[in-house]
C-alpha cells in the first residue's frame, strides 16, 4: 500500500508488416510505459517514421480544430451521446470534416461581411450626427478648385479666433455639455494660418460620408440601414448556433478520433526499427506481465515476440548498472481506495521515486486528523463535511478534489475532536459544569454554555461521553493542550524516521540504513527523553533533585543521544551535533496545533460575546436581536473561512516540511501507459 | 518571585509574540516575492515553494510557546 507497484521491463519484437496491428494492441491493452528509443543505441535499429495515415489525419484533426473554435465548441465541456467508431471512420474518410468546414467557412465569411457592413455605418452614423448640427448640405462640402474645407469635432469654443479669419466662412455649433463641430470653408492660400489656429482647440476631422442632401436625412436612412443589417447579423449569429448545434457530436467525436489516430501514427518515432522488424522496449507492472504477453499474442499471433528482460528491484544498485534508458523506472502509485484521495498533495512536491515510500497515505491518515484537531468544533464541522461532500461528488479537477477530501475527511475528525474532546459547538461549551455554574451564577465568569443560552439540561448520557466536567477548554487548558500536540508531533516525527530508515534499507540495505537513519532515530528518541526530564526539572517548583526516576531518565536519554550522534558521526560528521536543536525545532513546531486552535477559540469568544450582549443585555428586545444575529454569523462565517486557510494549510505544512523533508526525496517519472480514452466515440461489439 | 511580576511577565508575552512575529514577516516577504515569481513560470513548483515559505513560520511559533510558558508556567 505504501510502495508503488513493482515493475517488469519487457521487450516486444515484431515484424513489420504488421506494426499498425501491434500499435493498435499496444494501446488496448492499457498496460505498456513505453521506453523512448535513443538513436544508435542498439546497432542496426534506427528510430521508426511515422505511420503513412498520419499527415492526412493530422491535416483533418487541424480543420477540426479550427471549426471547433469557429463555433465555440469545447470539447472538454461537450456532453453528446458518443458516435461508434466505424460511423466516424466512415464519415472522416469520405470528406466528411472538408464539407463541413466549408459549410462553417461560408457562413463565417457571410457574417464577417456584414460585422464589416455594421461597423462602416457606425461610424457612418457618427459623422452625421456632428453634421447635423451645421446648416450645410453634405455635397456643399466637396468639389472645391480653389476652397479648403475644414469639417471636425472640437473640445473648446474657438468661435473668437475664427472671427479673425474675415476671409473664411464659418459654421461653429458649440454647446457645452455636447461635443463642438466647427465647419471652416477657406481660400487654399489661407489653409496653413487655419489648421494652426484650430490645432489649439483640439480639432479632429470627420470624414464626410458620401452621398448628397441634408444630413439629418441622411442620417434616417443609416439608421434604418444600420437596423437591417444588425437583423441579418443576428440571424447569422443564429446560423452559426444551428450549425453548431448540428455538427457538435461530429466535430468533437472526429476531435477525438483524430487525435488517437494521429497520435498512434506517430508512436514509431519512439520505438526502434530497421528494415523488417521493429523492436519495443517498455515497463509493464509485473502483475500484468503474463497478461500483456498473452494480449499479444491473441491479436498478433506469432509474428510476435516478448521477452521478460528483468523485474526491477527496489534497491538503487539495480538502478546504477543499468543501461541509460533504462535507469529510471515509472513510478504507478497503490495507494487504495482512501490513500489515492491523498496523491494530489504528494505530487504538489514531486512524483514519489519507484525506490520509495509514497507519502500520500500516511498524509492522508494525519492532514485531515490535525485539521480536525485544529478547527475541534461541531458548529464549524459540520458545514465542512457537507462541503466536502458536495465537493466530492461535483468537484472534476483535481485541485477541487484534494481540498473536498480534507474539507470531508478533516471535518469528520473536527466533529469527533468537537463532540467528544473539546465539547463545543461555535465557541461555546455543551455543558455547564458544577463549578463554572458556580462561578456563572457569582459573575466571576462570562463563560458562555448552550444549556445557559438556551436554559435546557442536556441529558445525562450525553454529558457522559465528554471528558472531564464540560470538555476540555481551548483557552483556559493551554498547557495540558500544548504538550497533546507535542506528543502527537513526536509521533508523527517518529513516523518519519521510520519510514526514512525504511527507504534506505530498501535502497541500499541494512547497514547503509543504520548509519544513514537509524543514528536519527536513536537521536530523537534520545533528544525527547532528556527534554522530557529537563521540563520536569526546570518546571517544577521547588526544583528537585536529580535523583531517583528523574536521574534514569536523563541518563537513558543521553545514552540514547550518544548512540545515535555515534551513529550519525560517520555520514553527518560535526553536523550531526548541528542539527541537535532542530530535532527541538521541528517538535516545538507541533505547537502550533493547539496555538491555532486556541486562536480560533479567541475569536470565537469575542463574537458570541459582542453578540449576547447586543441580543441580551446591551440593546435588548427585537431590536436586539436584529442587530446582534448577524454579527454572531458573519463572526463565525469569518472564523469558518478562515479555518480552511490556517488550519488546512498548516496541516499540510506539517506534512511538507517537518514530515515529509525527513525521508522524501522525489523526482520520481510518472508512469504513462499507451491507452485509449474514448469519451464522445465508443466501439460497437458487433462491429469488431 | 514579586507579586508585581505578572504585569512584567504579560510585557515579556508580548515582546515574544511581537518581535518574533516581525522577523517571521520580514523573512516571508523575502520567500513570498520570490514564490510569487516561481509559481507564474511553472505551476507545478508550488508544493517545493510553499516549504521554503513556511519555512520562517517556526520563528513565531517558537515565540508564541515561550509567550506561552512565561503566561502559564511562570
Amino acid at each position: 500500500m505504501l510502495m508503488s507497484e513493482s515493475m517488469s521491463r519487457i521487450v516486444i519484437v515484431g515484424n513489420k508488416s504488421r506494426l499498425d496491428e501491434a500499435i493498435n494492441a499496444l494501446y488496448s491493452l492499457d498496460a505498456v510505459h513505453l521506453i523512448d528509443h535513443t538513436n544508435g543505441a542498439d546497432e542496426g535499429f534506427a528510430i521508426g517514421a511515422s505511420r503513412p495515415y498520419s499527415p492526412k489525419a493530422s491535416e483533418r484533426l487541424l480543420k477540426v480544430k479550427a471549426a471547433e473554435k469557429e463555433l465555440g465548441i469545447n470539447p472538454k465541456k461537450t456532453k453528446s451521446e458518443p458516435i461508434s467508431v466505424k460511423d466516424i471512420d466512415v464519415q472522416i474518410s469520405s470528406d466528411g470534416i472538408e464539407s463541413v468546414e466549408a459549410e462553417i467557412l461560408s457562413v463565417i465569411e457571410e457574417k464577417n461581411r456584414i460585422a464589416q457592413n455594421v461597423s462602416d455605418l457606425k461610424a457612418k452614423e457618427a459623422s452625421l450626427k456632428l453634421l447635423c448640427k451645421l446648416p450645410i448640405n453634405i455635397e456643399l462640402y466637396r468639389g472645391y478648385e480653389s476652397i479648403a474645407v475644414f469639417v471636425g469635432s472640437v473640445k473648446s469654443d474657438p468661435t473668437e479666433v475664427l472671427s479673425a479669419f474675415t476671409n473664411a466662412e464659418t459654421f461653429i455649433s458649440f454647446h457645452k455639455k455636447e461635443q463642438g463641430v466647427v465647419a471652416v470653408f477657406v481660400k487654399k492660400a489661407d489653409k496653413e494660418k487655419i489648421s494652426t489656429a484650430l490645432s489649439d482647440y483640439g480639432y479632429t476631422e470627420i470624414a464626410v460620408p458620401e452621398g448628397a442632401g441634408n444630413p439629418s436625412e441622411l442620417l434616417a436612412t443609416t439608421v434604418a440601414e444600420i437596423s437591417v443589417e444588425e437583423a441579418a447579423l443576428e440571424e447569422m449569429n443564429a446560423k452559426i448556433k444551428s450549425l453548431s448545434e448540428k455538427h457538435e457530436s461530429f466535430l468533437v467525436a472526429s476531435d477525438e478520433e483524430l487525435s488517437l489516430t494521429v497520435k498512434k501514427g506517430e508512436t514509431p518515432l519512439r520505438i526502434a526499427t530497421s528494415e523488417f522488424s521493429y523492436v519495443v522496449d517498455a515497463w509493464v507492472p509485473t502483475a500484468r506481465v503474463a497478461e500483456v504477453e498473452k494480449g499479444l499474442s491473441a491479436s498478433l499471433g506469432n509474428s510476435v515476440y516478448v521477452e521478460l528482460q528483468e523485474n526491477r528491484g527496489r534497491n538503487l544498485k539495480e538502478e546504477e548498472e543499468a543501461e541509460g534508458r533504462f535507469k529510471k523506472t515509472p513510478t504507478k502509485s497503490n495507494n487504495g481506495n482512501y490513500g489515492k484521495h491523498f496523491e494530489y498533495p504528494t505530487s504538489l512536491v514531486s512524483v514519489p521515486k519507484y525506490q520509495e515510500v509514497d507519502p500520500s497515505t500516511i498524509i492522508g491518515v494525519f492532514l485531515p486528523f490535525f485539521f480536525g484537531f485544529m478547527v475541534g468544533d461541531v458548529g464549524y464541522a459540520i458545514p465542512f463535511i457537507i462541503l466536502g461532500a458536495y465537493g466530492l461528488k461535483v468537484a472534476k479537477s483535481k485541485e477541487f478534489q484534494g481540498i473536498a477530501t480534507v474539507l470531508f475527511f478533516g471535518g469528520i475528525w473536527a466533529f469527533i475532536f468537537g463532540m467528544f474532546f473539546f465539547g463545543e459547538m461555535l465557541g461555546m461549551h455543551f455543558i455547564t459544569d458544577g463549578e463554572l455554574a458556580a462561578e456563572i451564577a457569582a459573575g466571576t465568569n462570562t463563560t458562555v454554555t448552550w444549556e445557559y443560552l438556551l436554559n435546557i439540561k442536556l441529558p445525562e448520557w450525553f454529558c457522559g461521553i465528554i471528558p472531564g466536567e464540560a470538555g476540555v477548554s481551548k483557552l483556559h487548558a493551554v498547557t495540558f493542550l500544548l504538550k497533546v500536540s507535542v506528543y502527537m508531533g513526536i509521533v508523527h516525527l517518529l513516523l518519519a524516521y521510520v519510514v526514512g530508515f525504511f527507504n534506505v534499507k530498501m535502497q541500499h540495505g541494512v547497514k547503509a540504513a543504520m548509519f544513514e537513519k537509524g543514528g536519527w532515530i536513536f537521536t530523537f528518541i534520545g533528544m525527547v527523553v532528556v527534554c522530557y526530564a529537563m521540563t520536569e526539572l526546570l518546571f517544577t517548583t521547588p526544583m528537585p533533585a536529580v535523583e531517583g526516576e528523574l536521574l534514569y531518565t536523563f541518563v537513558i536519554g543521553f545514552v540514547l543521544l550518544i548512540t545515535g550522534i555515534a551513529l550519525c558521526w560517520k555520514t553527518e560528521k560535526a553536523q550531526a551535533i548541528l542539527e541537535l536543536p532542530g530535532i527541538v525545532g521541528n517538535i516545538l513546531s507541533y505547537t502550533r496545533l493547539a496555538a491555532i486552535g486556541m486562536s480560533k477559540a479567541g475569536m470565537a469568544l469575542a463574537f458570541n460575546y459582542i453578540s449576547i450582549i447586543m441580543i441580551g443585555a446591551g440593546i435588548g428586545g427585537m431590536m436586539g436581536v436584529i442587530a446582534g444575529f448577524p454579527v454572531f454569523l458573519i463572526g463565525h462565517l469569518m472564523i469558518w473561512v478562515l479555518a480552511i486557510l490556517s488550519a488546512g494549510l498548516h496541516g499540510l505544512r506539517l506534512q511538507y516540511v517537518e514530515m515529509m523533508n525527513k525521508f522524501f526525496v522525489g523526482g520520481g517519472q510518472e508512469y504513462d501507459p499507451l491507452t485509449v480514452k474514448r469519451k464522445h466515440t465508443k466501439i460497437v461489439e458487433t462491429e469488431v | 518571585m514579586v507579586e508585581d511580576a505578572s504585569g512584567l511577565i504579560m510585557i515579556g508575552a508580548g515582546i515574544a509574540v511581537g518581535i518574533t512575529g516581525l522577523g517571521a514577516g520580514l523573512a516571508e516577504r523575502d520567500v513570498g516575492a520570490a514564490a510569487v515569481g516561481a509559481i507564474t513560470e511553472d505551476v507545478s513548483l508550488f508544493g517545493k515553494v510553499m516549504i521554503l515559505m513556511v519555512l520562517p513560520e517556526t520563528i513565531v511559533i517558537f515565540g508564541l510557546v515561550v509567550a506561552i510558558l512565561g503566561i502559564f508556567v511562570m
